[in-house]
């Protein structure tokens, strides 16, 4: 033990948290809501735009668990899925509005995965992939054989929103500049929220069980229940972004509860770098860049999609995002 | 003396392997005790048992006259048990305060995700108190797993301390220490053997002769001497399960 | 109902099962020496059903396909070993989990590309078509192979697990990796191997289903998910386990699909997750592993 050693003089001052330190962690909401506001106007289409909102916002509610609390779960599409099933089933089959069938797809998400989360966390390490995979697979096979309620093989149709009206004021949802916005507005939300939640106690605590389960029990947490709390957080948020995909595209495919979408949002995760905050929306950016690009001159962008993928688990762990914060704290 | 743990009758087996059979002690308040015994004795077993890590096969345990066996690890914490590890088990990638203010926050708050950690600053404090008591508190900005062995080792100690707890259980806190760092260490259990109540696994005889009021030894895991450092040395069975086993008594 | 139609799905199913048990005991004998989660086994299935097909093309021999494409996509696997996996054993385990993850979408994208998006179908040789009868029904000739290739390859396994030197390694590193190092075993040249006798049977599994169900790229996903759910109720890291399991599904499948069609393949996930409630460890699980 080295308690005289002076190897290091540490500057006193105010403790720093932990992550991204200074400016960038400061002030990043307003930072993400800056970017996503000029996102529509800086890429090559709104319609990526709003892919890269939707699929961003996805990518953060999973990084919450994967990146955070450090649980890889491959059957993260359930939620989002569920969250666009519930919220167009409730305006097709319960006439409800747009707000409460936000709501309705929300909650029923948050449900899902406090279910599948209570069954896949009765495994430890790495069975837990196994069995959010099966679960969700669960989900899609259901959803398929469900047709009267979901439609079955070709989704779930016939809810296009015209308008929606917000505080008095009417958005034209077929304007495709005002639907970006109107969607921003909870993707902005959601990211204040997730924000908030790193910000907090219980984001100490997933991080400490990430980092050592049993240390982090003997410590006083009950593992199990921070990790099915910070599951069910993350279910949500893929639900919010599974509404607000349901309300872009006034449909729901099935394939939005298949393994391929699951996958898409660790690959996005992955990419940009699990376990910091905007490592998930660049993640989502660049995925869905090179499908924009690379679909251009082959239908079969996913091969390099894939190795990519393969290059970054091997070069690049930490991500895009992950290694600059790496490059940056290191000079 | 008030009795802060009773141990009555503990056993615990794997399938059919008898790692601690029936022991039975009590520890009181602001003792330091050292449980001590050849490699495979049960002395793993028996801190596992003692901080909820296992539930006992048999036997029952009670902390400060409350029944409390078969809760769950996380409940000892809060009743007031820590413990360190004998390998090296931190939160590596964050910083060693946030090591030590997590752990403290455990007690306070856990599923609060309304409020900025930053509206508790006492944790802050508190962590600073420890990682001061311990000779860490000028690297409490470095990540903890860019320590040098010997200062991992007195942040596990700052972190099972934090907690302020009762009864504090620490399993080898030296191991793989060389003979400097072995010296810091001891002066720190000193400084702390003062003011709570102690159970200490060791190899290093010296260390626990100086350190502990009391000795428990374990052999196959049966308790076979319990006493004063004095009599546990000059007892016969002792110095049997010990004879041929001098680096036990490095 | 009668009773013949009853003992003829039944059988269906074990046959059906037979298949998994390949997939699953590839997986878990993966699972147990290399800890290694291998989320590329479902595409290596789809690839050995592919390899098959092409090797029949090649050969016009259906015997050919069963002996090569196993064996071929077995070294392919060792090459992923070697090449793509080994570099990553350090890190921690969820690292070779997304690599073979990442492989498994390239195989998939890699397949569409070779021999296109659509299915294509398979027959089995003539040899194996048409019926037998058992005294008790008429079986398809087909399916009854299956199973005997399944309990030979399974005897051939056994044999090679309980009496040489090679099985005792693997069943003492499955229940306890430390012991690897404790017994002196060359490490890396045995995490080839086995890797490669994995993926060799997942392949295996992949040639036989191609004349039971249509072949494409996409066949694999499905088969991978069966296998999580074969090894969850068996029980993490017993082969036992993943035979018995992996019949009971296959048995389980193939009853619902008699009774009430639209739940057929509801029911396994719904089994995994009966399983997970009353016996978190599995079937042939030890509490504490996994669970």
């Amino acid at each position: 033990m080295s308690s005289t050693s002076h190897a290091a003089p540490v500057p006193l001052g105010a403790p720093q948290a932990v992550g991204a330190p200074g400016v960038l962690s400061r002030w990043r909401v307003p930072l993400s809501i800056a970017v996503l506001c000029i996102l529509p106007w800086v890429l090559p289409s709104q319609a990526l735009a709003v892919n890269v909102l939707i699929y961003g916002l996805f990518a953060v509610g999973y990084n919450l668990l994967f990146g955070y609390t450090g649980l890889l779960s491959f059957g993260h599409a359930a939620f989002f899925g569920g969250g666009a099933y519930l919220t167009g089933m409730a305006i097709v089959h319960l006439g409800l509005g747009w707000f409460p069938a936000m709501l309705v797809g929300v909650a029923g998400s948050s449900v899902l995965a406090a279910v599948i989360g209570a069954l896949s966390i009765r495994t430890r390490g790495i069975y837990f992939c196994m069995v959010t995979l099966a679960l969700s697979q669960l989900v899609y096979y259901t959803a398929l054989q469900a047709s009267n309620w979901t439609g079955g093989e070709n989704g779930l149709r016939g809810f296009t929103l015209a308008k929606a009206d917000v505080l008095g004021l009417t958005v034209n949802l077929l304007d495709p500049t005002q639907k970006y916005y109107f969607l921003m507005v909870f993707a902005a939300l959601a990211l204040w929220f997730v924000s908030r939640v790193l910000n907090s106690p219980f984001g100490a605590a997933i991080e400490a069980v990430r980092e050592n389960e049993t240390r982090a029990r003997a410590c006083g947490y009950d593992v199990e229940r921070t990790k099915l709390l910070s599951f069910i957080l993350s279910g949500a948020l893929c639900g919010v972004a599974g509404t607000l995909s349901a309300i872009h595209l006034s449909i729901v495919p099935l394939d939005a509860l298949h393994y391929h979408t699951s996958s898409i949002v660790v690959m996005m995760t992955m990419l940009g770098g699990a376990g910091s905050f905007f490592g998930p929306f660049v993640g989502a950016l660049v995925f869905l860049l090179i499908e924009d690009v690379a679909s251009l001159w082959t239908s079969h962008w996913q091969l390099i999609v894939g190795i990519v993928f393969i290059l970054f688990v091997l070069f690049l762990p930490k991500g895009i995002w992950g290694t600059l914060i790496a490059w940056r704290s290191r000079s | 003396m008030t009795a802060l743990m009773q141990v009555e009758n503990v056993g615990r087996s794997f399938g059919g392997f008898v790692a601690l059979a029936d022991v039975s002690a009590t520890f009181e308040q602001n003792k330091v005790t050292a449980v001590i015994g050849p490699n495979g004795a049960g002395k793993s077993t028996f801190f596992n048992v003692l901080s909820g890590v296992l539930p006992p096969s048999s036997g029952s345990i009670r902390f400060k006259g409350q029944e409390v066996t078969g809760l769950k690890q996380h409940r000892f914490a809060h009743l007031g048990v820590a413990r360190s590890y004998q390998i090296t088990n931190l939160f590596p990638k964050l910083t060693v305060q946030e090591n030590v203010r997590v752990a403290a926050q455990a007690l306070r708050t856990r599923y609060n995700l309304v409020q900025n950690r930053a509206a508790f600053p006492e944790l802050v404090e508190k962590a600073d108190a420890a990682l001061g008591h311990v000779g860490l508190h000028a690297k409490r900005s470095r990540v903890a797993s860019d320590l040098a062995h010997g200062e991992q080792r007195a942040l596990e100690i700052a972190i099972a301390l934090v907690a302020d707890p009762e009864l504090l259980l620490l399993d080898e806190p030296t191991a793989g220490m060389g003979p400097e760092e072995t010296k810091d260490m001891v002066a720190l259990l000193e400084r702390l053997a003062s003011e709570r109540t102690i159970l200490l696994v060791e190899h290093k005889m010296k260390m626990i002769l100086g350190l502990s009021d009391r000795i428990l030894v374990l052999h196959h895991g049966r308790l076979i001497a319990d006493g004063t450092p004095q009599a546990v040395q000059t007892d016969p069975e002792v110095r049997r399960v010990y004879l041929g086993q001098n680096d036990g008594y490095a | 109902m009668d009773l013949e139609l009853i003992l003829m799905q039944l059988f269906s199913g074990l046959a059906l099962g037979a298949i998994l048990v390949m997939v699953a005991l590839g997986l878990t004998i993966i699972f147990g020496m290399l800890g290694i989660v291998n989320f590329a086994h479902g595409a290596l299935f789809m690839v050995g059903a592919y390899a098959g097909l092409w090797i029949a093309s090649l050969t016009g021999s259906f015997w050919w396909a069963l002996l090569v494409a196993p064996i071929a996509v077995g070294a392919f696997g060792m090459l992923v070993e070697r090449v793509l996996i080994r570099p990553l054993y350090k890190r921690t385990p969820d690292d070779p989990l997304l690599l073979t993850f990442g492989l498994g979408y390239v195989l998939v994208e890699a397949v569409r590309i070779t021999f296109g998006t659509d299915g294509i179908p398979f027959s089995a040789p003539d040899a194996l078509q048409g019926v037998v009868d058992l005294g008790v029904g008429y079986f398809p000739l087909y399916r009854l192979f299956v199973l005997g290739v399944v309990a030979v390859i399974l005897l051939l396994l056994w044999i090679a697990l309980e009496k040489t030197r090679f099985g005792l390694i693997v069943r003492a590193g499955a229940r306890d990796p430390l012991i690897m190092r404790v017994l002196g075993v060359d490490v890396s040249r045995l995490w080839l191997l086995v890797f490669g006798l994995g993926v060799g049977l997942t392949a295996l599994g992949g040639v036989l289903a191609a004349p039971m169900r249509n072949v494409s790229p996409e066949m694999g996903t499905l088969v991978l998910a069966e296998a999580f759910v074969v090894t969850v109720i068996g029980g993490m890291g017993s082969l036992l386990g993943a035979v018995v399991a992996g019949l009971l599904v296959g048995v389980a499948v193939s009853m619902t699909a008699l009774f009430a069609p639209e739940m057929a393949t509801i029911v396994m996930f719904a089994l995994m997750a009966l399983i997970l409630l009353v016996r978190p460890q599995g079937l042939f699980g030890r509490p504490g592993v996994g669970a």
